[in-house]
């Protein structure tokens, strides 16, 4: 059974759309950051966050009144990606399509203002407004109600791969479910400076304003957004592979994992293009040996320096980015690029490949990967 | 992929349990037969300005031999212990199979580590141990953990959807099986106690400071609990050719958004109706052949009134217990811990109680296993779970 990219979205600090990040992807433009305020650490971190206005769409609707901006932003990518498919949620529609929401810190700016009431006013002091939008599945629960979709909805948590584990998840659930004509997959993230502040501490993220991919790996700059993958079974681009990903247990044996794992996942075409995972970190080094020993002349398009590690959203972008890249037939330039990987896409270029393999080195101990292929 | 040719049957071949009930399936069995209490004072964190002061709490010491072979595992969160150990001995019963695929159901993983990276920021700059706490707050982190411990390197997915999250790693794992696209996985959920999410049931006003009494007419609330169960489930095919022996047979599975509310069920009972309905429904089963509900039975006010009727105009006079009043709600693992209760119910032919129970509401037709468990043949059993964000997901288990 063959599945299909019927539509992508996108609302990141570059566009309220998918279309529009695309296109200043292709100009060459990077997000805008701003400073982040460390409360407590003593440190203060660049961010890039996604304007107020590319969400007012969404927060206008009732039920997102008083959610956080991780569900305003689920449920902005979330419309775009119907959009871009041409389809409207109507009911006919809604009665046979699931949602799966991938997640990495979820509702972390509630979770630390919850948290902060509780430690300095005192555990009766906690605002019972705040608690449940901390729960992991708050915005997949909040699209699926405007939506309007009352059976299958999963929200799956992990690391930066996480939306490429939820892709596949949503590969399951059409494979196994013939009344289901198509997935919602959403990743989505909101940027804290305890977030920041956490990935420093764990030398992941840095004080810095740009980082650079495959060159010193200095950490990398968060961003909030997120990303949609309207997935079926007809359409111009398929989804030729995908996997519930791989675990590494330490640093040390990653590259190798990495290796046999795309190896394993790529027995029929070979890709033309790579998007990958590239944020600053241990990852790119990762990806380095991965595709210096599999991929050695496909060309490597890295989005995170020009839109920063939006972490749940990150994957699900690559894939939408990946899925413009075949239809426009055009790849983006490369920003802030060092000289580790000689593959690496610098300028922004036409691009006649037919396929495209998505590659995610998570932060914390995962690998995974997906392959398209224009039809 | 190939899409659905022919349903294979789904058969759980082992089951591991950590809760406050007992480190093993073994000992939480006994407890079932015993209508234990394990419901105690909080004791890791400060319980004053809330009004639950209890919860059900896994001794630590239960768990120190979780990771026997690794050194650095005092680093490791302690629900890594939690799935290790429900982990091990999952795959012992089913004479360690190598599953394809850890389908994992959580709510807050590490989430106490976050806590304490919060308080050692606001006690002092130092940034000494910090790293330790973010790599192992994550919730895929004790997962990983506990893989490595048991010497397997599969994929994994986290399933978050709430106090669902155990039922539905299930509902899909049994899907992926019964599919063909799986041959054997392991499946299940975990979930620690921590203070923000036990302070968060505090807010909303959701816990009580009484004893937990599920369906009970004056029922005050919920107390929170912890805990870690896996079943391993296979094809029959697999189970046969493994020598493996199955224990109970997983025939269906529902889920259901009920898209009224984060927190509140829709006041008709839709919600839960429509998982229990649609479970039916992928089993080919008939109302009146389940014997036994496992419910989600939290005792709050809106959940038991929902979750009750829809039993009710369901099933009728069906006999069901919420084991929650035991141990308390699990979140993220209840699902899985109520799956494992209902094969060894299924297994050992009894009906887990209800404790604490008093006065039955009138507005409900079915029986209520008050306070001990009794001896009673059953066939089907069924396990509800219902989340916040109106997630609600049902399994079916049958006796082999």
């Amino acid at each position: 059974m063959k599945i299909f990219v019927q539509g992508v979205g996108a609302v990141t600090p570059l566009g309220p759309t998918a279309r529009e990040t695309w296109d200043q992807l292709c100009q060459g433009q990077r997000a805008p950051r701003k400073i982040m305020a460390s409360r407590l650490g003593k440190r203060d971190y660049y961010w890039c966050p996604v304007p107020a206005k590319f969400v007012s769409e969404a927060a206008r609707q009732p039920r997102l009144r008083r959610s956080g901006t991780v569900s305003l932003l689920g449920a902005a990518a979330g419309f775009d990606a119907f959009a871009d498919a041409g389809l409207k949620p109507a009911p006919e529609i809604k009665e046979r399509t699931a949602i799966v929401f991938a997640i990495c810190s979820g509702g972390v700016i509630y979770t630390r203002r919850l948290y902060q009431e509780i430690v300095t006013q005192g555990a009766n002091a906690a605002s019972p407004v705040l608690f449940p939008e901390t729960v992991y599945n708050a915005a997949a629960s909040h699209l699926a109600a405007l939506l309007g979709i009352d059976e299958r909805c999963y929200t799956l948590v992990g690391d930066s791969s996480v939306g490429l584990s939820a892709l596949h998840f949503a590969t399951e659930l059409l494979a196994m479910q013939p009344d289901l004509d198509r997935c919602l997959v959403v990743g989505a993230e909101e940027a804290d400076w305890l977030l920041a502040d956490a990935f420093a501490s764990w030398r992941m993220a840095t004080t810095k304003e740009f980082f650079e991919v495959y060159g010193s790996s200095v950490g990398t700059v968060f961003a909030e957004g997120a990303a949609a993958v309207l997935i079926g079974r007809t359409g111009a681009i398929c989804l030729s592979g995908s996997s519930a990903g791989q675990p590494f247990f330490s640093h040390r044996e990653s590259a190798a994992v990495a290796v046999e794992f795309f190896e394993r996942l790529h027995t029929e075409a070979a890709p033309d293009l790579i998007v990958s995972s590239a944020n600053g970190t241990f990852a790119d080094d990762v990806e380095r040996v991965a595709f210096t020993r599999l991929f050695h002349s496909v060309p490597v398009y890295a989005p995170k320096p020009a839109l920063g590690e939006a972490l749940g959203a990150s994957a699900i972008l690559q894939v939408a980015l990946a899925s413009l890249a075949l239809r426009h037939r055009q790849i983006p330039g490369t920003l802030d690029a060092g000289s580790k990987l000689r593959t690496v896409n610098r300028q922004t270029r036409a691009h006649s490949g037919t396929d495209a393999l998505v590659s995610c080195v998570g932060f914390n101990q995962q690998i995974n990967a997906v392959t398209l292929q224009v039809c | 992929m190939n899409m659905v040719s022919a349903m294979r049957r789904v058969f759980v071949t082992g089951l591991g349990i950590v809760s406050p009930l007992g480190p093993d399936s073994d000992s939480n069995l006994q407890s079932l037969l015993c209508a234990r209490d394990a419901v105690t004072t909080v004791g890791s964190f400060d319980v004053s300005r809330t009004r639950c002061k209890t919860a059900g709490q896994i001794p630590d010491e239960w768990m120190k031999d979780a990771f026997p072979q690794r050194r650095s595992s005092s680093r490791l969160h302690r629900s890594a212990r939690m799935v290790a150990m429900a982990l091990h001995e999952a795959r012992e019963s089913a004479k360690r199979p190598c599953p394809e695929l850890l389908i994992v159901g959580t709510t807050s993983g590490g989430m106490s580590y976050g806590e304490l990276y919060y308080r050692r920021l606001l006690a002092t700059h130092s940034r000494k141990g910090l790293a330790r706490l973010v790599g192992n707050y994550m919730p895929q982190k004790p997962v990983l953990d506990a893989l490595n411990a048991n010497g397997l390197r599969i994929p994994t997915q986290i399933v978050a959807n709430a106090c669902s999250s155990g039922s539905n790693a299930i509902g899909h794992g049994f899907e992926l099986v019964r599919s063909g696209l799986r041959a054997c996985v392991a499946c299940g959920g975990y979930d620690p106690i921590c203070e923000l999410v036990f302070v968060g049931f505090d807010s909303l006003q959701a816990a009580t400071s009484e004893k937990i009494r599920p369906f009970d007419r004056e029922r005050s609330g919920m107390v929170l609990g912890e805990g870690a169960s896996f079943l391993i489930l296979e094809s029959e095919e697999s189970t046969t050719a493994r020598g493996a022996t199955a224990v109970a047979e997983v025939v269906g599975y529902g889920m259901a958004n009920d898209t009224y509310h984060l927190t509140q069920p829709h006041p008709s009972g839709i919600g839960p109706k429509l998982a229990m309905q649609r479970a039916l429904r992928s089993g080919g089963i008939d109302p009146e052949e389940i014997d036994y509900v496992n419910a989600h039975g939290t005792a709050t006010i809106f959940n038991d009134a929902t979750e009750g009727s829809a039993i009710s105009e369901l099933l009728d006079d069906v006999h069901v217990s919420s084991t929650k009043s035991m141990m308390g709600h699990a979140l993220g693992a209840a699902g899985a811990i109520e799956a494992a209760f209902c094969v060894l119910a299924l297994r050992e032919q009894f009906l887990p109680p209800n404790i604490n129970f008093v006065e039955p509401d009138p507005i409900w037709k079915f029986k209520v296993v008050a306070n001990a468990s009794r001896r009673a043949p059953l066939r089907f059993a069924l396990s509800n779970s219902i989340g916040f964000g109106g997630a609600n997901a049902t399994l079916i288990l049958r006796r082999v």
